[in-house]
């Protein structure tokens, strides 16, 4: 239960109200104030201090001063009357409440209102920091396009300034030319004189002679030197022919310092996988010296291949295969005899046996890989798996894209597909 | 690139733009004149060479020729300073010599090559270096051949792949050490990141090395003197800086790298007006202008006591991006310092001006 506070004072003159309210100990802050237009509550727990005021008051002006035990509060009067009490007599309980809850509500809305105009105020405060902003940064790039138009223009003068001078040059030099030439056309007919009268900018050698020149021979003569300087190229070189090697390097393609990295690790791998022998087969021992060797095997079964005999084939390439398992090119072989041979699952599982061992991919095993999609993909086909099989032949073609029979069958995949479709 | 914090450094500016209706594979100046080369390759499969004249802030057309195939490469390097011939090479491996004046006849012309002429060069002509001239084109068949524009049909050297081995493009050429009537050599870059150095004296082999990307573009510092630098671009960004002073007998010459931008280096060119200022043209349509600075010391013994060179650093004066596609030619103008024309895949060749380098 709060304690009231009834012990207050009031005076008041026609325009304001003066109310002293003696706080008997607690401390005040704003927060405790609460004031509307006809409501009065200073609730500092347990104290608390209500009224309902005679009139409306100004309550944006009026002022609380705290301080000294008790707050003074300053009212300025709605409509300057003079007030018969403070508060209002006769308030019943709902009146109060009422008026409670209004002056409640009529706070909260002008809370309300002031953040809006402080909001429209910082925007515009923000407008106008980001304009001045603007301009400044305007200014500073229309300076700097000033001091470079200023350097253009003083180029360009100096440019043209130097093409006048050049034909100003040009023009003396040439009339002295002919001054000359007049002069020694006689000595140098047979191979000079075309040359000096077709001479529009002279040889910078020749024009340090001309002062000199029109001393009549004493100049001819130097230019006789100049011209027979000329003359005394050496003659042209016996031809010769050196031959040249180039840096040397497994790959067709050329080197390039981005790739340097995969193309090293391919190399690795291909290294690594010669030199693994899976030694502990005990049937090895009864196979001749070259038929242990994988290489060896794989010409075999490659010639089996050519003449037909798949079964041999494969059973070459097993064992090959038995002997080391990381050569992608054993696994790549056995998938094209299983085609032939129908054995269309195992096909699949050889050709993407050697295609996670072609990995990385560099140029080196395209033609490789190329292979190995169109085999799984054929595979793929025969058994009626289009998608599947559509998928490796356009992985095939994305390595490859200039092989027509690859883009061929892929499109007669496409049909099929549509077609399949369409009927089901 | 900042104009106010780089008061100082050299600036690029762009002086004129212009829009052609071809792809432009190689731009050149005319030497001794504001006069610049376009030369390309029209849609029509056929070859351009456009004359135009820097007049005013624009380019001017002066002339068109249109040759049957398309021109890959050409030079002046060769030609005298009144004849000022160019050389070309065109994507058919036919090497011709064009007198401007009268363009329907070639000067010299022989079928040089099998495949396309990537690259030429010319030394002894322009008053620039001693001895005959020469000039060398390089080409996909693998084969890098030396002609002199007084014998007919032969070259005067061949470098030729060796029987029965795969052959590798040669994507450039450059002559250099010229500094008398009988010294020579033929640099030359190969796809595969092969540089090779020939000494056509001795007709042998000088040098080689392996840059590990393919070599786009290499030049000398200068054609005309002791060989003293040569800079090699390839691709993925990165070029090579050779101290060509000192070779060692086991390990060569010494090298500074640089990897400048994500993308192919296309062309690098000296200034000719400093020898230790070169520009880089790149993939991303950039450009950027590097200064090399020699070392205290640019040889030092090894431990057998044979000499070895000693590389300096090269630092990045300016860069600039003028195009998205690769600027896939540089030339400098070498009458005025600073000036040069760059051709870009994006159809357009540029006139740029660079500026305050008298103070590097």
């Amino acid at each position: 239960m709060p304690v009231w506070l009834r012990e207050h004072s009031w005076r008041q003159t026609l325009t304001a109200v003066y109310l002293s309210l003696p706080l008997r100990g607690a401390r005040a802050t704003p927060a405790n104030i609460f004031c509307s237009e006809q409501y009065l509550k200073v609730s500092i727990p347990p104290f608390l201090f209500e009224a309902i005021l005679y009139a409306p008051i100004d309550d944006t002006n009026s002022t609380a001063k705290i301080g000294n035990g008790n707050i003074f509060f300053t009212l300025y009067k709605k409509e300057p009357a003079m007030w018969d009490s403070l508060t209002l007599a006769n308030a019943d309980k709902e009146k109060l409440q009422y008026l409670r809850e209004n002056a409640v509500l009529k706070a909260h809305e002008k809370a309300k209102e002031e953040t809006e105009a402080k909001k429209i105020t910082k925007q515009e405060h923000k407008k106008y920091a980001l304009e001045a902003t603007m301009k400044l940064e305007e200014a500073e790039r229309k300076r700097i396009e000033d001091l470079k138009e200023k350097e253009r223009q003083k180029v360009t003068k100096e440019l043209e300034l130097w093409k006048k001078q050049q034909k100003d040059g040009d023009k003396y030099k040439s009339i002295q030319n002919k001054g000359e030439s007049h002069q020694e056309i006689e000595p140098l007919k047979e191979r000079k004189s075309e040359k000096m009268s077709k001479t529009q900018i002279p040889n910078e050698g020749t024009s340090t002679t001309r002062p000199k020149s029109t001393k009549g021979c004493h100049g001819s003569s130097s230019i006789f030197s100049q011209n027979l300087k000329e003359e005394q190229l050496p003659a042209p070189r016996a031809a010769a022919t050196i031959k040249v090697n180039f840096t040397p390097r497994v790959f067709p393609t050329a080197l390039r310092e981005s790739r340097v990295a995969e193309e090293e690790e391919w190399l690795h791998k291909q290294a690594e996988a010669r030199r693994i022998i899976n030694s502990d087969l005990s049937e090895l021992e009864d196979l001749k010296e070259e038929e242990k060797n994988p290489d060896w095997l794989k010409e075999k079964g490659n010639k089996m291949f050519a003449m037909g005999d798949y079964h041999g084939a494969v059973n070459a390439y097993n064992l090959a295969v038995r002997l080391n398992k990381n050569l992608p090119l054993l696994y790549l072989n056995r998938a094209a005899c299983h085609l032939q041979l129908r054995n269309l699952h195992k096909a699949i599982e050889d050709s993407s046996k050697a295609l996670e061992l072609l990995t990385p991919p560099v140029p080196d095993n395209e033609k490789a890989r190329v292979k190995a999609h169109v085999r799984r993909g054929t595979a793929f086909c025969q058994l009626e798996l289009y998608t599947e099989g559509l998928q490796d032949y356009e992985a095939a073609l994305k390595i490859d894209p200039r092989n027509k029979n690859i883009e061929k069958d892929a499109e007669k995949i496409r049909h099929l597909i549509q077609g399949t479709m369409q009927s089901s | 690139m900042s104009a106010a914090g780089g008061a100082e450094r050299p600036q690029v500016v762009s002086h004129v733009q212009q829009a052609l209706s071809y792809t432009v594979f190689d731009c050149k100046w005319v030497p001794r004149s504001a006069r610049l080369l376009c030369l390309g390759s029209a849609a029509r499969g056929t070859g351009l060479v456009q004359l135009y004249e820097l007049h005013g802030g624009r380019l001017e057309l002066l002339r068109e020729i249109e040759k049957p195939k398309p021109i890959k490469c050409g030079t002046f390097g060769a030609t005298s300073l009144q004849q000022r011939y160019l050389a070309t090479g065109d994507f058919d491996g036919n090497l011709n010599i064009w007198n401007l004046e009268a363009p329907e006849i070639p000067v010299y012309s022989v079928k040089g090559h099998k495949e396309i002429i990537n690259s030429i060069d010319g030394v002894g002509g322009l008053g620039i270096g001693e001895g005959a001239p020469e000039i060398v084109t390089g080409s996909r068949d693998g084969t890098v051949k030396v002609w002199d524009p007084r014998q007919k049909d032969t070259p005067v050297a061949n470098m030729e792949p060796v029987q029965g081995e795969s052959k590798r493009d040669c994507w450039t050429v450059a002559f250099g050490n010229a500094y008398n009537q009988e010294e020579r050599v033929v640099c030359a870059g190969y796809d595969n990141g092969d540089i090779k150095l020939f000494d056509l004296k001795t007709m042998s082999l000088r040098w080689e090395t392996n840059i590990k990307n393919g070599v786009c573009s290499v030049e000398f510092d200068r054609k005309d003197i002791n060989m003293n630098k040569l800079v090699a671009t390839s691709l993925e960004g990165k070029f090579h800086v050779f101290d060509m002073r000192t070779q060692h007998p086991t390990k060569g010459f010494a090298s500074v790298s640089e990897k400048a931008q994500k993308s192919t280096i296309w062309q690098v060119r000296h200034l000719p007006q400093n020898r230790d200022v070169f520009m880089t043209s790149g993939g991303s349509g950039s450009l950027h202008l590097w200064k090399y600075e020699y070392p205290a010391q640019r040889s030092k013994k090894d431990s057998e006591g044979s000499e070895l060179g000693v590389a300096g650093s090269v630092s990045l004066l300016q860069n600039v991006t003028l195009s998205t596609q690769p600027i896939s030619s540089l030339d400098w103008s070498p009458d005025k310092k600073g000036l040069c024309v760059c051709g870009a895949f994006d159809q357009t060749v540029r006139v740029l001006i660079v500026t305050k380098l008298n103070k590097i």
